[in-house]
């Protein structure tokens, strides 16, 4: 088969990942308001998390099967049952890295919020135009 | 002949043409309310995308933090400040 349609189909979501990346990009670089900057910056976060996931991924080998979940069955698994899991199971590294990142992406979002809430109160707006042309 | 793989991958090609439809209107939504909005149906696209991409823990915990805590977070603060952006 000369066309692989299922390698046609993640390469379409690869595509729209990498234009999520670009639109966050022209949100936070291009937007005025400060708190569309903050939205612009977890669309971001959120799309480097699922590059993150989509390098760990694989596909199982049969495809006419449903998924198995990745996690071994057995008390004390053989050799035969570790190498049959070892080839179909996804990588768990950029899992475990991508549930640390969300949690400090929380923390970071809560801190530029409460930034921006202090910046309100301190010069009544959140352009970053108006905010950039005052003086002392 | 199509199979699981292709239906899974299928699913998961209109959640990222979703996501990116989704990601285009919060960017260039004016009203900030509506732009949470968005970015939080686009984030629902993202946590179906981690559980085909066979994530499911990542997707228990994006659940509450990026659907529920994101947007009640940036609400408050629009809530606090201005509503529109920019003039």
């Amino acid at each position: 088969m000369a066309i692989n349609i299922n390698s046609y189909l993640f390469t379409v979501l690869t595509l729209a990942i990498f234009m999520n990346l670009a639109i966050s990009l022209y949100g936070i670089f291009a937007r005025p308001s400060l708190i569309k900057k903050i939205i612009a910056l977890t669309i971001l976060a959120d799309t480097a998390n699922t590059l993150a996931i989509m390098v760990g991924y694989r596909g199982w080998p049969s495809p006419s099967q449903p998924v198995k979940p990745p996690v071994l069955t057995v008390l004390k698994p053989s050799r035969e049952v570790i190498k049959e899991f070892a080839s179909t199971s996804v990588d768990p590294l950029p899992q475990a890295l991508v549930l640390t990142a969300i949690v400090i992406g929380l923390a970071v979002t809560l801190f530029l919020v409460f930034l921006t809430l202090q910046i309100y109160r301190l010069y009544g707006t959140t352009d970053v135009r108006k905010v950039a042309k005052l003086r002392g | 002949m199509p199979s699981y793989e292709t239906f899974v991958m299928g699913v998961l090609a209109i959640l990222g043409l979703v996501s990116m439809v989704a990601a285009i209107l919060a960017i260039l939504e004016r009203d900030l309310v509506k732009a949470v909005i968005f970015s939080a149906i686009q984030s629902t696209a993202y946590a179906f995308m981690y559980y085909l991409l066979m994530a499911p823990d990542i997707a228990l915990v994006y659940i509450p933090v990026a659907i529920g805590l994101y947007p009640a977070v940036v609400l408050f603060l629009i809530k606090k400040t201005e509503r529109y952006e920019g003039d």
